[in-house]
């Protein structure tokens, strides 16, 4: 185990050093720079005054001279400052961390409560009318666009109650009434996309698991259907299942960009979508290694519950 | 894929019901558009007069005022906003309330840091400074006076950043004559220097004491304007608190802002921006086009509307390639004119409402008013004349045509694929065989600014300044001596450049009919294609009183403008919530 452990660390290390030279080098592929990017429509600099911003940004350098410089700092937790706001990269990111992971559980929440349920239904009463209508939840939730949802929500909700989800982000510790009014709707949204995606996860796997040789024995031994679907076949079937949240929460700690510009949250999604669009490279670079590192932790911890789901499971 | 069609297919169907060219000729002041909104238009007319009603006095103290807003760094030596206005002064300004209804027309400057000025001679100019006033009561300036040695020292800081050097660069050398009296000497002599530290654009005035702390002023935000940054959330929005020692007084000698504090939302989304407005989260807001402004008026019936004609910003146009052939010959350019039908233009891009717009803003070249905004003002070759096109392409030597590039991107707040897929059938109307080729916004701005050459054609808005600025608006955009960064096509013309400079050194009497005569000028050599521009709606909360002029018209662009707004005791209660907790 602790080798296994070991060894994931060392290969997390190399992705983790391959992914920083690989966005240093994409993000000054794009074209435009962040000089450009944040001229105002009148400004009309001469050629001498965007070279002397450029060289005040350190974006001058060669190329190795600016990628050493920033991993050297990035080795030692300094993911440098922003271009645009001249803040601190990591100062900027623990902010927004905590609305777009408060936003990323509670759809994960919201996404489990609706997808086990009806997944497992689906499964034990495979082809009946409450499995069709489970499926097409999932289809509806698969095909509808967050963006057409969350557009629909925040215009009708202002339409007909004249009220939309506060701005403003308050953590759940703090003010649990406003930060579930301000997360609710935005959480829903997200959620139906993931719930549908595990509800189908859930029943697929739950169908196959049911039809395993021990479910057969347990059910021959008279043990009662509902200890069946719930000690012997629920865990089994949540390998899978896992799996999926597992990477959905790596996905939404970064991917719940529309949903955030939309509801005017301001998580990481939007800070890296401002970022990309306004060629902020250090914070593009720092946000991208930061999650590149969540995502490897997480992988990392995923694999590691497949152990405690599925005890046959040994790791070398 | 609906989304992606419709433009094409709203393009086509007007091109269809459209009437054949030589009826439109026949008939020039018919308007047979099926897609027209003219009962809206007529009724906006009546409804929100361009001149709108000076408000009631006096005007109520307290609340706090939400409007939506773009600020990515409150800080001005890294970044230009408009609305860092809020916290530091200009040494002018433009006057904005309604109190004010000459502004509409004219242009007044409002006396904010500086009271008098007096030219020495055209290359020298004594500022005198208003005395009493006090930079934010925060340390480490702790309230101390703003004096002439800030002056100095914040030119001198910020000439240097991209964002104020255009104007900045116009000024040599500044001497602190005394405690209240600064001299500035010009790079190049300007009778009219004073238009030109009017508005944001111009350096802003700042202590050395928080600039050298440590955070500069992004973690000192202080100045001597009308509000205090009291909280700035990149992405989310900031929150600035009355400055109770702010030195303006309103025409009744009341002190200013009446406000307690203002708030700004840094929306990205137009959905969003109308949602908030409609919950009555954001008082002021702009809106962009005619459909959005129906849209709203349908759910918020009590809304005010500031709708007036653009000074100049947002128009529809083409830049060409002027040192290359064939856009070198005169002749082409004005058979590129004569393509386009701009009644069309207007109808898609705005549903009618907009306005005829050329070489520059029309208010310069002395025509005020809107029935001036006429093609016979224009002249001929911004007259739809397909047959005259052909012509003058035929003998330039372009019988077949010839291939064109037109390059744009999307952009917020223009809808350029509809307007490039119109020129492209314009100009293929007369023989110009046109390949429409987007790029990505960043490309597009490079090449917009002038960082990167366009290659033939690029779909853009003429160069804009801030303010009723000739020298912004045309004599930088136009002068050859400028490099492409701010002279973008380039244009080089001998002539102009004369005009331009006889412009720039008259004492001011004969400037009117020079800028006349530049207009006539550039109408009829067409260094760029200009088509139309939309008006400008603002809309605001029934319970909100906040002035605005052509120029400096919605919230942000002219930010202080809400040192002067106020709110009336209908408007929604509100805490001085902190954005993160």
């Amino acid at each position: 185990m602790r080798t296994y452990v070991a060894r994931r660390l060392l290969q997390g290390l190399v992705v983790l050093w391959l992914v920083s030279l690989l966005i240093f080098s994409l993000v000054r592929i794009l074209p435009g720079d962040a000089v450009i990017m944040q001229l105002d429509q009148a400004a009309a600099p001469t050629p001498e005054v965007l070279a002397r911003a450029r060289r005040e940004l350190g974006l001058d350098r060669p190329f190795l001279a600016q990628y050493r410089s920033w991993i050297t700092d990035a080795v030692h937790g300094d993911l440098g400052r922003s271009l645009v706001t001249r803040r601190p990269v990591t100062q900027e990111l623990l902010k927004r961390i905590n609305l777009t992971s408060h936003l990323a559980v509670l759809s994960i929440v919201i996404a489990l409560l609706i997808a086990l349920p009806i997944g497992v239904l689906s499964a034990v009463r495979q082809d009946t009318a409450s499995d069709y209508l489970g499926r097409l939840f999932a289809i509806l939730g698969l095909s509808l666009p967050e963006f057409w949802l969350a557009t629909v929500a925040i215009t009708f909700l202002a339409i007909w109650f004249q009220w939309i989800p506060p701005i403003g982000f308050a953590p759940i510790w703090q003010d649990p009434a406003r930060c579930l009014s301000q997360l609710l709707i935005p959480a829903l949204i997200i959620g139906a996309r993931l719930a549908a995606v595990s509800m189908r996860m859930t029943r697929s796997s739950l169908l196959e698991v049911l039809r395993q040789d021990y479910i057969r024995t347990a059910r021959a031994k008279g043990t009662r259907e509902r200890a069946v679907i719930v000690r012997h076949a629920l865990k089994n079937a949540f390998i899978p299942v896992v799996t999926i949240v597992g990477q959905q929460f790596s996905v939404l700690l970064g991917g719940t960009v529309i949903v955030e510009f939309i509801f005017l949250q301001p998580g990481v999604g939007s800070l890296m979508l401002d970022a990309v669009l306004l060629r902020d490279y250090t914070l593009i670079q720092g946000a991208v290694l930061f999650f590149a590192a969540v995502i490897v932790a997480t992988n990392l911890l995923v694999d590691l519950s497949y152990a405690w789901l599925d005890p046959r499971i040994r790791y070398r | 894929m609906k989304t992606a069609l419709l433009p094409l297919v709203t393009v086509l169907s007007i091109l269809a019901l459209a009437p054949s060219p030589a009826l439109a000729q026949e008939k020039p002041g018919d308007a047979p558009f099926a897609y027209a909104a003219p009962a809206f238009i007529k009724e906006l007319d009546t409804r929100f007069p361009a001149q709108p009603p000076v408000p009631p006095s006096p005007p109520r103290y307290g609340g706090v005022l939400h409007f939506p807003a773009v600020v990515r760094a409150f800080d001005p030596t890294v970044g230009y906003r408009p609305e860092l206005a809020l916290v530091w002064d200009t040494l002018t300004e433009w006057e904005a309330t309604w109190y004010y209804p000459d502004v509409q027309r004219t242009p007044v400057i409002r006396k904010t840091l500086v009271t008098d000025w007096r030219m020495q001679n055209p290359s020298t100019w004594i500022f005198k400074l208003r005395q009493g006033v006090k930079f934010h009561n925060r340390p480490p300036v702790n309230g101390r006076e703003m004096v002439a040695e800030d002056v100095k020292y914040s030119y001198e800081l910020l000439k240097d950043k991209a964002q104020y050097s255009t104007r900045a660069a116009l000024v040599k050398h500044i001497t602190v004559i005394d405690r209240y009296t600064v001299r500035f000497d010009l790079a190049m002599p300007d009778p009219k220097f004073h238009l030109n530290i009017v508005d944001s654009l111009s350096p802003v005035i700042v202590p050395r004491e928080a600039v050298e702390a440590p955070g500069g002023l992004a973690e000192n935000p202080i100045g001597t304007g009308a509000f205090m940054l009291k909280e700035f959330s990149p992405g989310d929005g900031a929150l600035l608190v009355k400055n109770p020692d702010y030195y303006l007084k309103d025409k009744d000698g009341r002190s200013l802002p009446y406000v307690d504090a203002v708030r700004l939302y840094f929306t990205k989304d137009a959905a969003t921006e109308t949602a908030l407005f409609r919950s009555k989260q954001i008082d002021v807001m702009r809106v962009s086009t005619l459909d959005q402004t129906y849209a709203l008026m349908k759910t918020v019936p009590d809304l005010a509307l500031y709708r007036v004609s653009s000074f100049g910003w947002g128009d529809y146009g083409i830049s060409m390639a002027l040192d290359k052939a064939p856009f070198n010959d005169v002749r082409v350019r004005q058979a590129l004119s004569m393509a386009i039908n701009r009644d069309i233009v207007a109808e898609v891009i705005n549903k009618g409402d907009a306005a005829l717009y050329g070489p520059f803003p029309w208010g310069l070249a002395g025509y005020t008013k809107r029935t001036d905004y006429s093609y016979a003002n224009l002249g001929p070759n911004y007259q739809y004349n397909p047959k005259e096109a052909k012509r003058l392409l035929a003998e330039a030597g372009y019988a077949n045509g010839f291939d064109l590039e037109l390059e744009w991107a999307e952009f917020q707040g223009w809808t350029y694929g509809e307007f490039v897929q119109l020129a492209a059938r314009f100009f293929q109307d007369v023989g110009i065989r046109v390949k429409l080729k987007q790029l990505e916004t960043s490309t597009w701005l490079a090449k917009n600014t002038g960082i990167q050459p366009f290659n033939s054609a690029l779909a853009t808005f003429s160069p804009i300044g801030a303010g009723p600025s000739f020298m912004d608006w045309v004599y930088l955009r136009y002068h050859g001596s400028f490099p492409k960064t701010i002279n973008r096509e380039p244009v080089q013309d001998p002539k102009l450049d004369d005009l331009l400079t006889s412009w720039r050194t008259d004492p001011g009497d004969k400037r009117p009919q020079l800028q006349r005569a530049i207009w006539d000028h550039l109408r009829k050599h067409v260094y760029r294609i200009t088509t139309i521009v939309p008006p400008h709606y603002r809309v605001s909360q029934s319970y909100v009183h906040a002035g605005g002029n052509p120029y400096c018209w919605f919230p942000g662009y002219c930010s202080y403008e809400a040192k002067t707004a106020w709110l009336t005791d209908k408007a929604p209660s509100r805490k001085f919530d902190k954005f993160a907790q």
